[in-house]
């Protein structure tokens, strides 16, 4: 008993000295107000920020994963030099049947070529799609997207030029519902092709949508079908053993492709190898810059709010000098005139933190919808806004709270005399 | 205190304050007794350092020379926390413009010392209901200041420098703002409360208001002039 008593006093001297903050700060409502409205919008981008960034952390995880850490993906074209109007037709063909050959390491060599927003209709159902893929078969294994159901191209598909397809599943899903979109026959722009698989769910959302809303052909049939440049395709995609030797796989595809296309020593490479590693680090510059300008808006914000919450408790001081004298003077000790302070302070950011995560919360899910962010809310948001709201008020309310308790009753309560 | 050990006494107190280069000499050489149970006035023109005198009475201001024994303690070794510790404890004041807290109630304004304390809410809260039906604000307990007349007020303060039980009450200029009529009840409370069995020190320039002590100190010019 004798042990636990101090302690009970101790809370009991705070939460009264909790309590009488409290009815300072209600007193004086729009002062309180203010500082809760300038530390909300500081903790408000500070949410944000911290969940964006966690976004595109998780989308570049996510985008790495999807593309696979034994494989490259070949444009035709050099991206760095795109606006030179450099031609993006390169690959050819030729090039795929030599690395195919030639190329030490790869196992997998897969010619692709796109065509973007064709209508495809089942029965009375029309959709847009936004990717058509043409490829050869290898295509699933290439991006490790196993089948639902159904077959995958085939070598004789190719051949063939046959008017078959693979639905990704959110395609499928669109015109098909929950039945089984196998043996079905759709059209897409006219062509009558034959559904034989479906892609399984993948849910990766890349900059232009779902990468599950797709439709694989032969690219044969695609090249012909809709008329297509016949000697060039436009991407490559390889898989390689070993993808701990990933560098001398790249260094080795440059100099073939280089030869193949017979550029000289001075000359630009007129295609771009892109890795995992390679998206990797275009994500997190991205997520860098992100990063610093968020945090540099957010830091500002917070720092705004610290200064407004101590220009305001300055005031505040001022204004209730006598209302602190005459507490010292009835008893209250430096250290209880400190702690109201601080308490009034920490109250009012903690407030604000709670308010600004609200707003943070519907800001992120605006961007989020209108598709500018992608937003990851998390626990760690709300134990960052706290932590902040809590440094704010301790250290923008720290000099007021101690100019407060250094108060001298006698130089406040000077009646005449 | 018993045993003839006075409740406070002043040795040779002065008090200097600084303007500028100028040092002006408040108080010079008091020497002053307070036993147990006495009933003082303090009374002097403006400027003539009563007010000076109480705040160091009151622990409110600590002396430029001499000593200030409390209870036999010297008090000049004492931090400002032991000092908080002791108003807190000892002393119960009562201001001439009342000084209440304005946005809390009248019985929360006298249960603030108290908070200070280790008393438990409850029976604060108890004893500050107690206090407002003593001074006649049964029904104005949950008014807040603004709500109050000035005798009113008072009467919250009077309540508020007796919540923690003080042997010594300090009045400076209690009925300084009051009309005479109110006056006249604010000095009924004060007897009432000597009565009581406090001590009390009541610091006026009105002789009329310090006829009610049954000591009457006068200051002039920074000394005793009688005693």
């Amino acid at each position: 008993m004798m042990a636990v008593s101090p302690i009970l006093d101790a809370l009991r001297q705070q939460s009264r000295i909790l309590h009488m903050a409290r009815q300072a700060l209600w007193a004086h409502k729009l002062r309180s107000l203010f500082v809760v409205a300038a530390v909300a919008l500081g903790i408000a981008s500070l949410t944000v920020i911290v969940a964006a960034v966690d976004g595109a952390e998780r989308k570049a995880t996510e985008i790495v994963r999807w593309f696979g850490p034994d494989a490259v993906l070949v444009f035709g074209g050099n991206i760095e030099s795109r606006a030179v109007g450099q031609r993006r037709l390169t690959l050819s063909y030729r090039d795929a049947a030599v690395l195919r050959r030639s190329l030490p390491g790869a196992y997998l060599v897969v010619p692709m070529r796109v065509k973007t927003n064709l209508s495809v209709r089942y029965r009375d159902r029309v959709i847009q799609v936004p990717l058509v893929v043409g490829a050869t078969e290898g295509y699933t294994e290439a991006w490790d997207w196993p089948l639902d159901e159904g077959r995958d191209l085939s070598a004789a598909d190719l051949v063939r030029e046959a008017k078959v397809a693979l639905l990704g599943d959110s395609t499928a899903r669109e015109l098909f519902g929950s039945r089984s979109p196998v043996g079905h026959t759709v059209l897409i722009n006219q062509l009558p092709v034959q559904v034989v698989g479906r892609l399984s769910y993948r849910g990766v959302v890349t900059g232009s949508g779902s990468i599950d809303d797709r439709i694989i052909m032969p690219i044969t049939t695609l090249t012909q079908r809709f008329n297509l440049n016949r000697k060039y395709f436009r991407a490559l995609r390889i898989k390689f053993h070993a993808p701990e030797l990933m560098a001398e796989h790249v260094a080795n595809l440059r100099s073939l492709l280089r030869h193949l296309h017979r550029l000289g020593p001075g000359e630009m490479d007129d295609f771009t190898i892109i890795t995992a590693d390679e998206v990797l680090k275009f994500l997190s510059l991205f997520k860098s810059g992100l990063l610093l300008f968020l945090g540099l808006t957010a830091l500002v914000a917070m720092t705004v709010g610290g200064f407004v919450l101590a220009n305001l408790f300055y005031l505040s001081i001022n204004e209730r000098r006598t209302e602190i004298g005459l507490k010292k003077a009835l008893g209250a000790r430096n250290r209880a005139i400190l702690c109201q302070v601080l308490a009034e302070a920490v109250c009012l950011t903690l407030l604000g933190a709670l308010l600004g995560m609200g707003l943070g919360l519907g800001l992120g899910q605006l961007l989020s919808r209108l598709g500018l962010l992608q937003i990851l809310f998390s626990w760690k948001v709300f134990g960052l806004a706290v932590v902040a709201a809590l440094a704010i008020g301790l250290l923008f309310g720290l000099k007021p709270a101690r100019q407060a308790a250094a108060l001298q009753p006698i130089e406040v309560l000077k009646d005449a005399g | 205190m018993s045993g003839g050990e006075p409740l406070i006494r002043l040795e040779q107190v002065d008090k200097i304050f600084l303007q500028g280069e100028l040092t002006v000499e408040v108080l010079k050489g008091i020497d002053l007794t307070v036993r147990a149970g006495e009933f003082i006035a303090l009374q002097g023109a403006s400027g003539s350092g009563k007010s000076t005198l109480m705040h160091i009475l009151g622990l409110l201001d600590r002396p430029s020379g001499g000593r200030y024994l409390l209870q036999g303690r010297d008090v000049a070794g004492l931090t400002d926390d032991q000092l908080s510790e002791l108003r807190n404890r000892l002393f119960g004041f009562i201001f001439q413009s009342f000084y209440l807290i304005p946005y809390v109630s009248a019985l929360e304004n006298v249960m603030l010392p108290g908070l200070y304390g280790a008393t438990p809410t409850r029976q604060l809260r108890q004893r500050a209901q107690q206090l407002l039906e003593q001074v006649g604000l049964a029904d104005r307990m949950h008014f807040r200041p603004g709500q109050l007349s000035g005798g009113q007020q008072q009467r919250v303060a009077m309540a508020r420098a007796l919540i923690n039980d003080p042997q010594l009450l300090l009045a400076d200029e209690p009925t300084g703002q009051l009309d005479s009529a109110t006056s006249a009840g604010i000095m009924d409370l004060l007897r009432e409360m000597h009565r009581q069995g406090r001590t009390v020190i009541l610091v006026t320039h009105e002789v009329e208001i310090s006829a009610a002590a049954e000591r009457i100190i006068v200051l002039h010019d920074g000394r005793i002039a009688n005693s």
